[in-house]
Parts: structure tokens; sequence; C-alpha cells
């Protein structure tokens, strides 16, 4: 078990490694370089004057070599620039700071400086991260049990009316994606034009104090789409388990239905929603980043977005090594969570 | 209040007799005889009526107001190239004279300006007993300091040399000697290399903010040295920012009666699409907008909430660049203004929320306008012949423009217009944090201006040669000549003269296709005063108060 974990630890290195090298070479394109000039000078400025500001911050010294700089494996640059000021990369790319170390990567510690928001990227990504943390917490709160519950009445008669209808209705929700049912949601809940106003159409306030009023719709955007796709992965699982040679031998012993449902099917059938849902995590990060811009919830996938228009390089770096982590994390959690579900399954 | 003086210039007295006649409307004339050192009081008792009194007199003390603005990195003002920039640092930096929605100049750090017969010395006097924040004394040489550092011209992006381009030694780019003279504690004397109107003016717009000797662009938020009453509590770019009253402090204005109500004001970040705006709105998570643009308005009307608004000079030019083919050709610029009918785009592309424009970037709300120059023709049919004569007929241009608002909606119409004539477009949208990158560069694309109070401002700006915001590539000695030319001539009516001849030039050269006057407005949540739109959206947050 340990050799797995670590073995898996190794592959993640190496995806960070090799994703954020990629993100690093794009980033760095020239036209990518110039739009970062502009936003962090000024926005009119000259040819000229952006060759000037990228080589006086160590922009043009190579690719490899900055990327070098960014994984700590080479010192920072310091360039006295051609308008005679000294700037260095671990002063944040600033005048030299006095306590400014040689090194400045991430096997240092440092994950940079954000460009458009003029802050350390460790500090943002923790910030935002925790704000996303919030609304993932509670998407899942109302995903995972609504759609449990949901595939397990529908999956247990297979068939019924009852299927039929929670199943239409997991396919609707699962098939609108959350740029769709979000609008819908503010058209018809907040806004004035239908008259309802029973929620806020934007969670900016929720930022600082999440209430049901202003925190519900972007919640239940992501966790419906979410929701859908589970309920139909259980439901397969639990009509798969129920037409199994045990049940029916529980039947036929005169086991009461709930009994059997709630005694000897649900466990083996919520082996396959159980990584299902660690799979969909990833997924629900997509969400996040459409309901945050919509929402005006300013999380991870705000500051995605944000870099990615930017080309706020450091961050957007920052952003890839955390999406790897999820990722990984979340296939970790379920593999090693599927061998205690299921004792069929041995780790080597 | 308003300059404690009784200077009158003798060119005021002569704009007052072309007012009474008719030549001059009335915030024209405000406009010129408080540029020229004319108090507003004076200004208005030349035309035989009592100066208004200042609105936000109901306003109560205390409170906070919430305003959904983008949340942009603080930068030295002289660079500001955003007034949304500007009015996070209005909090504690100031300006010596600022502009109203009435076209008057009030003296804010100054207590008045003189200019001599031709305008090319101005005399500063500075308002006796200002402090800054940490307790020094606000003197001549501060101004004069302020001065000399917006002449520069080698700081990146510094915006204010080119309005104080009068002063500038070109051979340095730094302020000519003895042109900004401190002569004693309380009196700036300048002396101007030519005749310059503007010079006022450009000291009352937005990078205009005065600094502390201690000022550097590093500290400036952490160590928040101004003459203002509030204090910088925190900034998170493109999320919010907030301002709050510096407690404690004898702000000049609490007794000059400026007001200064709020106790703090947040500056909310809800990205460019107006649909979040609104939901904002209707979440009641701010008391006033930005700015108000297109459908919006009737939308935001229908909230219920206060609109503001004022006829401005603010436009859009929807403009070839010629450092590009074929837009090198004039008569492919010809045909791309003549094929549009600027008024069905007031219509379509501003939801008629101005009025139609004549293509040369002057107009009725600039004094020096001449309504007798006006643009060629709307004639489809003769736009394209000239592009077909051009050798450019089967030329498929290629419009960008921002993918929101007034921009995209004014280019999608110019685009119907030029393919109903004939001429082939595609249009591109592009989200703002790329579009702005290379706004100047665009082969073909759409720029939105702001106001300014004189007509020969913007032309100086943007339409001469070799100018840093010169979108159009455009360069013409003649048009030089005869700008600089009415940059010296304080007459209404000479210098019109000069400009009808200005207007010709930039019409006849097809420069750019410049649809229409903006009206400019924003909404507010019932119970404020003094948050009105303003003309030319200047951080004037000392008015801002609840009712009481």
């Amino acid at each position: 078990m340990g050799m797995f974990i670590l073995r898996r630890t190794g592959v993640m290195l190496l995806t960070a490694l090799c994703l954020t090298f990629i993100v690093f070479i794009m980033t760095n394109l020239y036209p990518n370089l110039e739009k970062l000039a502009k936003n962090e000078g000024n926005f009119r400025m000259s040819d000229a004057e952006v060759a000037s500001f990228l080589s006086n911050r160590g922009y043009t010294q190579g690719k490899l070599h900055n990327y070098g700089e960014w994984l700590g494996v080479l010192p920072g640059y310091v360039i006295e620039g051609v308008d005679g000021k000294t700037r260095g990369r671990c002063s944040n790319h600033g005048a030299i700071l006095e306590n400014a170390n040689e090194y400045c990567g991430v096997l240092q510690g440092h994950w940079g400086f954000s460009s458009r928001f003029k802050e350390p990227v460790s500090q943002i990504v923790v910030t935002r991260l925790g704000l996303t943390g919030k609304l993932m917490f509670w998407v899942l709160m109302v995903m995972i049990p609504s759609a449990l519950v949901i595939g397990v009445f529908a999956g247990m008669r297979e068939g019924s009316r009852l299927d039929r209808s929670l199943s239409s209705g997991a396919i609707l929700t699962t098939a609108t994606p959350e740029y769709v049912s979000g609008v819908i949601f503010i058209a018809i809940f907040t806004s004035s034009a239908v008259g309802l106003k029973w929620f806020k159409g934007s969670a900016t306030s929720a930022m600082d104090h999440a209430t049901l009023e202003n925190f519900l719709l972007p919640v239940l955007t992501i966790a419906l789409y979410g929701m859908g796709y589970i309920a139909r992965m259980t439901r397969a699982s639990m009509a798969e388990v129920m037409t199994a040679q045990y049940i029916r031998t529980a039947r036929l012993k005169g086991v009461s239905f709930a009994n059997i449902v709630l005694k000897h099917a649900l466990r083996n059938a919520l082996i396959a929603p159980f990584t299902v849902i660690m799979l969909q995590i990833p997924w629900l990060l997509n969400g996040v980043v459409i309901v945050e811009v919509l929402f005006n919830f300013k999380g991870f996938g705000w500051v995605l977005v944000q870099a990615a228009s930017n080309n706020d390089i450091d961050l957007l770096l920052a952003v890839s090594v955390v999406g790897v982590v999820v990722v990984l994390l979340t296939q970790l959690i379920s593999d090693i969570g599927y061998v205690f579900l299921n004792p069929r399954i041995r780790i080597s | 209040m308003t300059q404690d003086n009784n200077f009158m210039h003798p060119a005021a007295e002569m704009y007052a007799s072309e007012e009474k006649a008719g030549k001059l409307d009335r915030r024209e004339f405000i406009s010129r005889a408080t540029a020229l050192g004319v108090s507003t009081v004076a200004a208005y008792g030349l035309l035989g009526l009592d100066a208004p009194a200042v609105a936000g007199g109901h306003a109560k003390m205390g409170g906070t107001i919430r305003m959904q603005m983008d949340v942009k990195a603080m930068k030295d003002p002289r660079t500001h190239d955003w007034t949304q920039i500007s009015i996070f640092s209005a909090g504690w930096l100031e300006y010596l004279v600022e502009y109203n929605n009435d076209g008057s100049f009030t003296p804010m750090l100054l207590t008045s300006w003189e200019a001599n017969a031709d305008a090319t010395q101005y005399v500063l006097k500075i308002r006796e007993g200002v402090k800054w924040n940490n307790g020094d004394d606000f003197t001549a040489e501060d101004v004069a300091r302020n001065i000399i550092g917006w002449c520069d011209k080698g700081l990146e992006g510094n915006s204010m040399a080119g309005r104080m381009a009068s002063l500038v030694d070109e051979a340095t780019g730094l302020a000519r000697e003895g042109a900004v003279v401190a002569v004693d504690s309380s009196t700036v004397h300048l002396n101007l290399l030519q005749p310059d109107i503007t010079i006022v003016p450009g000291m009352a717009d937005y990078p205009a903010q005065i600094v502390h000797k201690s000022f550097t662009v590093e500290t400036m938020v952490s160590n928040p040295i101004g003459t203002g009453f509030m204090l910088p509590e925190n900034l998170e770019v493109g999320v919010k920012a907030s301002i709050v009253r510096n407690e404690g402090f004898d702000w000049w204005g609490y007794a000059a009666g400026k007001g200064g109500y709020v106790d703090r004001i947040e500056f909310i970040d809800y990205g460019s699409d107006p649909a979040t705006h609104m939901a904002g709105f209707e979440a009641e998570e701010f008391d006033l907008n930005w700015e108000t643009t297109g459908e919006f308005v009737e939308l935001f009307d229908s909230l219920g909430l206060v609109k503001t608004q004022v006829a401005s000079g603010a436009t859009i030019v929807v403009r070839p660049n010629q450092g590009h083919a074929p837009y090198d050709n004039k008569m492919v610029r010809q045909a791309l203004a003549m094929a549009v009918d600027n008024n069905v785009i007031n219509e379509l592309g501003n939801a008629s929320l101005g009025v139609a424009a004549d293509n040369c970037h002057v107009g009725p709300m600039h004094p020096e306008h001449n309504p007798d120059v006006t643009r060629a023709p709307f004639d489809p049919v003769k736009a394209k012949e000239l592009m077909d004569a051009s050798g450019h007929g089967d030329f498929e241009h290629e419009l960008r423009s921002l993918d929101s608002g007034f921009w995209k909606d004014t280019c999608d119409a110019v685009a119907a217009q030029l393919r109903d004539a004939g001429i082939k477009v595609k249009r591109t949208l592009m989200p703002g944090s790329t579009f702005w990158n290379d706004w100047t560069k665009f082969p073909y694309s759409a720029t939105n201006w702001n106001h300014r109070p004189l007509g020969t401002q913007v032309l100086g700006l943007a339409y001469r040669s070799g100018e840093a915001w010169n979108e159009f590539a455009w360069n013409n000695t003649e048009f030089d000549g005869l700008l600089a030319e009415a940059n010296s001539l304080a007459n209404a009516d000479e210098r019109r003269v000069v400009m009808g001849k200005i207007q010709a030039i930039v019409i006849d050269e097809g420069v750019t296709c410049q649809p229409y006057w903006r009206l400019v407005q924003r909404h507010n949540v019932a119970g404020l005063v003094g948050v009105d739109m303003h003309i030319a959206y200047l951080p004037q947050i000392y008015k801002w108060g609840h009712a009481a």
C-alpha cells in the first residue's frame, strides 16, 4: 500500500512537471509576453517599450532558463535594465529587495508573484481555493446524498413509474450545462422581470458571509449537473445488484423489501458510485469556472479565468499544479477507497 | 466654495457678449471664462445670473456607499489610463482644479488662476491653510514640483506630458528651465512656450492628482500621504477595494464647505458584463454603478433605480489604422465613412442614447466647434464606387471590437451598413483583456473616447502626428500646424475659423467614422446625493453622501 501511494505521488510529480512545462512554454510565447507587458505597464505602450519592459524583467532570457528559475534549480535573474534600474526575480520583478534570496523557485517554496493581482501567488491560491472549497463543500453536501437517494430509488424497481420519472429527471439535469441552468435560475428566481426574487443572482456577498439566499443558486447549478450523472450510475449499479442471485435468495426467504435494499443491496451497489463521485470532482472544477464567473464568486475558477486572460504566468502555473493535484488525488482516494469497499480487489 | 477673487479676463467679457448674442451656449461660456481664471460666481454674474447652489447641501455626514467598478492595480497617477484607478486614489490625492458638469472649472487646491491676454502666462494662487495628512504644509513648492513631474516625457505611459506640452522642452523631454516657477509660498507662475488654453483644463483631468514630495509608486498605498479626507483601507485587484475617512485629519474641505460626507466607500468588481451588474443591483450588493450603457439603461430604469445622465463629448471612433494596407489609401477610408448613416448607428448601436456626430471628433459641446463643416454625405452607392476605384473593392475588412456593450452593437451596425453598401466585412469580437493590449494597432477597430472640455484636446491627444494615442496612425503636417494655431487662439470666433479647416481635413481624409456623441449615465439606489454621473467620469467622491 505504501509503495502504491509512493508510486502515485511520483506519477503526480511527473505529470505536474510536464504540464507546467507545457503551460510555461505557451505563456512565454512572445505575443503572450507582449500582452503581459501591456497589462502590467500601460496598455498603450509602443513595441520598443514592450521589448525593453520584457528584457528589463528577465522574460527574454530563454524559455528553459526561465523555467529553471521558476523551478528553483537556477538562480533568479538580477538584471540592470536599460532604464538604469536593477530588478530581480526574487524581488517580485521589481527593485532589488534587501532580503531577496538567490534562488526563488517552487523548490524553495516560492510560487512567484502574480502580475494581475500584485500579490504572491501562494496567497492568492490559498484564499481563492478556500472560497472554492466552501462552494464545493456545499455542492457535495447537496449532490451526493440526493444523487444516491434518487439512484437507489430508481434502481430498486427497474422499469417502474418511479424509475422512469427519476431517470428522466436525472438525464435532464445532467444534459443541461451549467451555463444554461445558471442563467435560467438567475432569470427565474432573482430577476424583477419574473418577480419572484427569492434568491440573489450574485454570490459576491457570499464570499464574506454565505446565506441560503445568496449561495443556493450557484451551489444548485453545479450540484444538479453532477447529480444527474451520479444518479444514473447509482441506478445502473443498483439495478444490477437487485438482479443478483443472493437478492433473489433473500426474497425467497421472505426478507422484507426494505431490509433487502438497505442491508443487502446497498453496500454492493455503492461501490461503483463511489468511484464515479471521486472522478466527478475534477469535472466539477469545470462547472466551478463557469459558475464562479456567472455569479461573480471570486474563487479558484475565477482566478483561472483571470490568470489565463491576463497571461499571468506564475499564477497559471500554480493553477495547473493545483489542477493536477486535485485530479490525481481524487483518483488515489478512489483507488484506495475501492479496496475497502470491495474485498476482492487487492493492491499489490 | 468658488474662486474668491474678482479677476476679470478681458476675453471673458468678450465671451459674455458672444453668449448674449447667441454665438456661445451657456456651458461653453462658463467653461471658457473659468478656464481663463474668472471665478464661477463672476462668470455667472457676467451673464446676469446667480451661480447655482452646490448640490449635496442636503447630505448628512456618515454612512457607506458601495459602487460597482472595475478594481485595477494602482500606479503612478500620471500614468493612470483608467478613471477607475483615479477614483480610488482620489480618496487621499486631490486636484488643483476641478471640472464640473456645467462646463465650469472650480479651484480645489488652488484658490484662483489668471491668464495674461494672449494666454502665454498663468499665475496660480495656492489655497492657504491646506495640510498634508502627515502634518506638512501644502505650498507652492508642492504645486511646482507636481507640474514639473507632469512634464516628464521619459516616464513610461505619462499622459500628463501631452497635456503640459507647452511647458515641455522637446529636446530633453522635461519641463523647460523657468517654465514653472514658485514665486512665493502661495504663488506659482507658468511661462508657456506658446499660447495654450488647455493647460488649466489639463490640470483638471483625472491623472493630475497632486502627490507629496515623498511619493513613490511602491509605497503610495501603504503610505498614503495626500491632502484628501480619506485613506485607502484595502485594495484587492479584480475583487474589491475600500477607502475610509481619515479620522482626526482636519481636511481643508470641511471648513470650505466642500462636503466629505461619507465615512466609507467600497468599490466592488463585477467584471465587464452588464448582466452581472444587473444581478448585483438586484441582489442589493451595491448602491451605484460605474456607468450604464446600451439597452441596460432601460432595464435599470425599470428596476426603479435613480438615473443621472449628462450629454457629453464621450464618443466612439470606428477607425481604420493608416499603418495597414489598404487603409493607407484615402479613398478606402472615405468610403468606409461615407457608407455609414450615423443616425442609424446611434439608433442601433447606441440605443439612441446619443446624438449623431460628424466624423471629426469635434462637436456642439466644444466651444470652438464649427457647425457649418459637416460630414461627407451618407451615400452608399458613391462609397462602393470609391472603394472599387481604389482597387480594393474585393478586400474583406476585419472590424474588431470588444465583445459586449455599445462597442459591439455599434460595430455590428457599422458592419451591416458596409455590407448593405456592398463592402465585405468580417466581425471579430475580443474580450477586453486582449483587445486593449493592441487597441492602437488593429487595422480596423473601435475605441471609445472620453469627453474633454475643449475640442482641441482630443485632437491633440489622438490625432496629432506621433502621439502615443494616435490610433489612426495619421500623420498630417497641415493638420498639426492648424491645431497648434488653434491652441494659441483665445478668441472663439478666430479659433472657430481654424477649427473649421481642421474639421474639414479630418473629414476629407476619412480619418475615422465617429458616429455619435454619447449621453453618459449611471444609476443609483434612492437616497444618495452628489453621486451624479460626471461628464468626464472625474472622481469627485467628496460630493457623495446619503440624503439627510
